[in-house]
C-alpha cells in the first residue's frame, strides 16, 4: 500500500474522529443528536479528498462509532435487532452519498483535464496563428458560403481591411473579386480536385485594384464534408504590368517591324521600276543621239557635233549613275550570308582583277600575309575591299610609282581592323566627314572619274557587319583607309 | 501581222523595236523578225490564234522577250511555253533592261536560254542584238518545227 493511500486511510479515520468528537461534545452540552449528519460531512470529505476506498472505510468506522457510542447499550459493540435496520439505512445513506461524491469529484477531475488540454491547444493555435501573421502571403478562409473566417496580417496589408473588418463579410462582395472564368466551374474544380489556381483581380478597400495570383485549398471534414476552403494570394500587379508594357512593347516593334517592311517593299518596288523605266529612255537618248550622229554628222558643224557628243556622254553617266544607286539600293536590301571569311582570299581576287586593268602603271604593292578571318558575308566583304584598292588605285593614278599597302591594324579591341593605305592625292581632313556620303566626291569628274557610290557602299556593308568606317588623309601626301568588322 | 519570222521579238516599247531592227538591219536580219506588243499577243502568235491563226504553223527560231509587258508579262510568257509541248523548245532570249536578280532567277527557273541586259549604250547594245541575232537566228541549229532560213 502505497504511502498515499495510507495517508488517505488515516484522513478518514481522523475525520471520523473528528465527527466523533463534535458529535459526543453536541450530546455533552445537550445541543441534540448531531452524530449522523456530522459523520456523512466526514465521510463525504473523506470520498472527496480520499477517494472510494477510504471513503468506504469511513463508513465502516462511522458505523462502529454510532453502534458504540450513539445506540443503547451504549458502549458495547452490541445492538438490538431493530437497531440494524438503523445503521443499515445509515451505511446505505453514507455510501449513496460518498458514491455521488466520489463521482462528482472524478467529473471535476475530468473537467479540469479537459479545461487543460483546452488551454494547451489554444495556446499552440496562438502561436500558428501568429506564425502566419507574419508571412507576407495575404491568407484568408472561408467557410463554403465564402463568409470570411480567418484573416491574416499579410491580407490587411494587402487589401486595406482590418480582420476584425473583413472576418464574416462574404469574400467575393468584399474583395468585388473579378474571375477569368464563371465561379461555377471554379467552385467544381475545388470540390473535384481540392485546390485551384489562378490570377484574380480584386478591390482593395481603397478602391483601387490588385491582382492576385491566387491558390486555394479545400479543407473537409472526417466525413469528407467540405468545410472550408483557404486562399492564399500574392501580389503580381506589378508583374503583370511589367508584362502588359513587354506584351505593349513587343506589340509597338511588331507595328514597327511591318511599317519597315512595307516601306522596304516600296522602296524594293522604286529600285525595281527604276531599273527598268529610268534606264530605257535613258538607252533610248543615246541610241538616237548614236543614230543622228551616223545619219547627220556630214551635215552638222564642229559645234553641233560636240552637242550630240555630250548627250551621249550625258546619258552614259546616267546610266552608270543609275546603275550604281541601285547597287547600293541592293545592298541594304540583299540578305547577308554570314559565314567565317578569311579576308586574304577575297583580297587576292581583288588584286587579280585589279591587275589586268593596271597593267601599263607602275604599282608597288604591299600586302601583309595573314589577314584575319572575320564572320561576315563574303562577297559584301570582297565588294568593300575592291571599292577600297580600286579607290586606291584610282587616287594614285598621278604618281609615277604608286604605293599600295593593305594590312591589319592588331589592337587590343574587340575588333578586327583592316586599312588601304596609298601615296595618292589624298584629301583634307577637314572633308572627312563627306567622304562616305552617297554622291558626294571631293575631287573634279575630270580629274578622276567616279560617281561617289563606292565608298558609301563600303561604308553600309561595313555598318551591317557592325562595324565602322574612317580614313585619315593629307592633301597630295596620301590617304588611309579604315574598317573595322567584329572579331569572330 | 501574219508574218513568218525566224525572229520573233516581244517588246512593248516602239523605241526600243526601232533600235533593235536598226541594230539587226546592220545584219540584213530585219526582215527575218516579226515584233508583238504584249504578252498576250505573243501567245496568239506562238498558239496560231487570233489574229494569227492564218499564220504558217511554225516555231520562230528564236523569241526575244521583254519582261515587262502590258497584259500578260514576259515571265508568264515563258511559263506557258515551257509548259507547252508544241512551244517548250523554242530558244528563248530574255532581253530586257532590269538588272534585278530576282528577274534574273525567276528567268533562268523557267529555262531561258539566255538572260541580256540591255545596255544604255548605242554600240554595245547594237553589238549585242547583232550577236544574239546572228547567233540564235544564223548560227544556231533550232529545234525541229521551226521556221526555215530563208535566202
Amino acid at each position: 500500500m502505497s504511502v498515499r493511500a495510507l495517508r488517505s486511510y488515516v484522513l478518514a479515520l481522523l475525520a471520523i474522529a473528528v465527527g466523533l468528537g463534535l458529535a459526543l461534545a453536541a450530546q455533552g452540552l445537550g445541543i441534540g443528536t448531531l452524530e449522523r449528519p456530522l459523520f456523512i460531512i466526514a465521510i463525504v470529505a473523506t470520498v472527496w479528498y480520499g477517494g472510494p476506498g477510504p471513503g468506504v472505510a469511513a463508513v465502516v468506522a462511522a458505523a462502529l462509532c454510532i453502534d458504540y457510542f450513539f445506540t443503547p447499550p451504549l458502549y458495547s459493540f452490541s445492538f438490538e435487532r431493530q437497531d440494524v435496520v438503523n445503521v443499515g439505512v445509515f451505511v446505505v445513506f453514507a455510501l449513496t452519498i460518498g458514491w455521488f461524491a466520489a463521482r462528482r469529484r472524478r467529473v471535476e477531475r475530468e473537467l479540469h483535464r479537459a479545461l487543460d488540454q483546452l488551454r494547451e491547444e489554444v495556446a499552440v493555435r496562438t502561436r500558428q496563428a501568429s506564425l502566419l501573421d507574419l508571412t507576407h502571403d495575404s491568407i484568408l478562409v472561408r467557410d463554403m458560403n465564402d463568409a470570411i473566417t480567418y484573416w491574416n496580417r499579410g491580407a490587411e496589408e494587402l487589401l486595406g481591411w482590418t480582420a476584425a473588418q473583413a472576418v464574416g463579410k462574404r469574400a467575393r462582395e468584399l474583395m468585388q473579386t473579378v474571375f477569368p472564368c464563371p465561379v461555377e466551374e471554379i467552385r467544381a474544380e475545388l470540390l473535384r480536385t481540392g485546390r485551384w489556381q489562378g490570377e484574380l483581380t480584386k478591390t482593395r478597400a481603397d478602391g483601387t485594384e490588385v491582382i492576385v495570383a491566387s491558390r486555394w485549398s479545400l479543407q473537409r471534414d472526417a466525413d469528407g464534408r467540405p468545410l472550408a476552403i483557404l486562399d492564399t494570394n500574392n501580389d503580381i500587379s506589378e508583374r503583370k504590368r511589367r508584362e502588359d508594357d513587354v506584351r505593349k512593347l513587343n506589340a509597338q516593334l511588331e507595328r514597327r517591324t511591318l511599317e519597315l517592311e512595307a516601306s522596304n517593299k516600296e522602296l524594293e518596288a522604286f529600285a525595281y521600276s527604276a531599273s527598268h523605266d529610268l534606264r530605257a529612255p535613258l538607252r533610248h537618248v543615246a541610241a538616237y543621239a548614236e543614230l543622228l550622229q551616223k545619219a547627220a554628222s556630214a551635215g552638222l558643224d564642229e559645234r553641233s557635233r560636240r552637242y550630240v557628243t555630250n548627250v551621249l556622254e550625258a546619258a552614259k553617266k546616267m546610266g552608270t549613275l543609275i546603275d550604281d544607286l541601285l547597287a547600293f539600293s541592293r545592298i541594304g536590301r540583299a540578305e547577308t550570308r554570314m559565314t567565317l571569311v578569311s579576308l586574304g582570299e577575297p583580297l587576292r581576287e581583288v588584286l587579280r582583277e585589279m591587275e589586268r586593268e593596271t597593267v601599263e602603271r607602275d604599282i608597288a604593292w604591299k600586302v601583309e600575309a595573314p589577314l584575319p578571318s572575320v564572320h561576315g558575308d563574303r562577297s559584301m566583304l570582297k565588294l568593300v575591299l575592291f571599292n577600297l584598292v580600286s579607290n586606291a588605285v584610282k587616287f594614285t593614278g598621278t604618281r609615277s610609282r604608286a604605293e599600295i599597302e593593305i594590312g591589319c591594324s592588331h589592337g587590343a579591341s574587340e575588333d578586327v581592323v583592316v586599312f588601304v593605305r596609298d601615296n595618292g592625292v589624298g584629301f583634307d581632313m577637314k572633308y572627312a566627314n563627306k567622304l562616305f556620303g552617297v554622291f558626294q566626291r571631293l575631287h573634279l569628274p575630270e580629274d578622276f572619274e567616279g560617281t561617289g557610290i563606292g565608298l558609301a557602299t563600303v561604308q553600309r556593308i561595313v555598318a551591317r557587319h557592325g562595324g565602322r568606317v574612317w580614313a585619315e588623309g593629307v592633301v597630295d601626301a596620301g590617304a588611309t583607309f579604315y574598317f573595322s568588322v567584329p572579331k569572330p | 501581222m501574219d508574218g513568218l519570222g525566224r525572229i520573233l521579238l516581244v517588246e512593248d516599247d516602239p523605241k526600243d523595236i526601232d533600235i533593235t531592227l536598226a541594230a539587226l538591219e546592220e545584219y540584213k536580219l530585219a526582215n527575218e523578225v516579226v515584233v508583238v506588243r504584249d504578252g498576250a499577243e505573243a501567245l496568239d502568235y506562238l498558239h496560231v490564234r487570233g489574229n494569227y491563226r492564218s499564220r504558217a504553223k511554225e516555231n520562230p527560231a528564236v523569241l526575244l522577250l521583254d519582261l515587262k509587258l502590258p497584259k500578260v508579262d514576259g515571265l508568264e510568257v515563258l511559263q506557258e511555253m515551257r509548259s507547252d509541248e508544241r512551244l517548250k523548245l523554242i530558244p528563248v532570249v530574255v532581253l530586257t533592261s532590269s538588272h534585278e536578280e530576282r528577274d534574273m532567277v525567276a528567268s533562268y527557273k523557267l529555262g531561258v536560254n539566255a538572260y541580256v541586259v540591255k545596255p544604255v549604250d548605242f554600240h554595245e547594245f547594237v553589238n549585242a542584238v547583232k550577236e544574239l541575232g546572228v547567233f540564235w537566228a544564223v548560227i544556231n541549229e533550232p529545234p525541229p518545227g521551226s521556221v526555215a532560213r530563208r535566202n
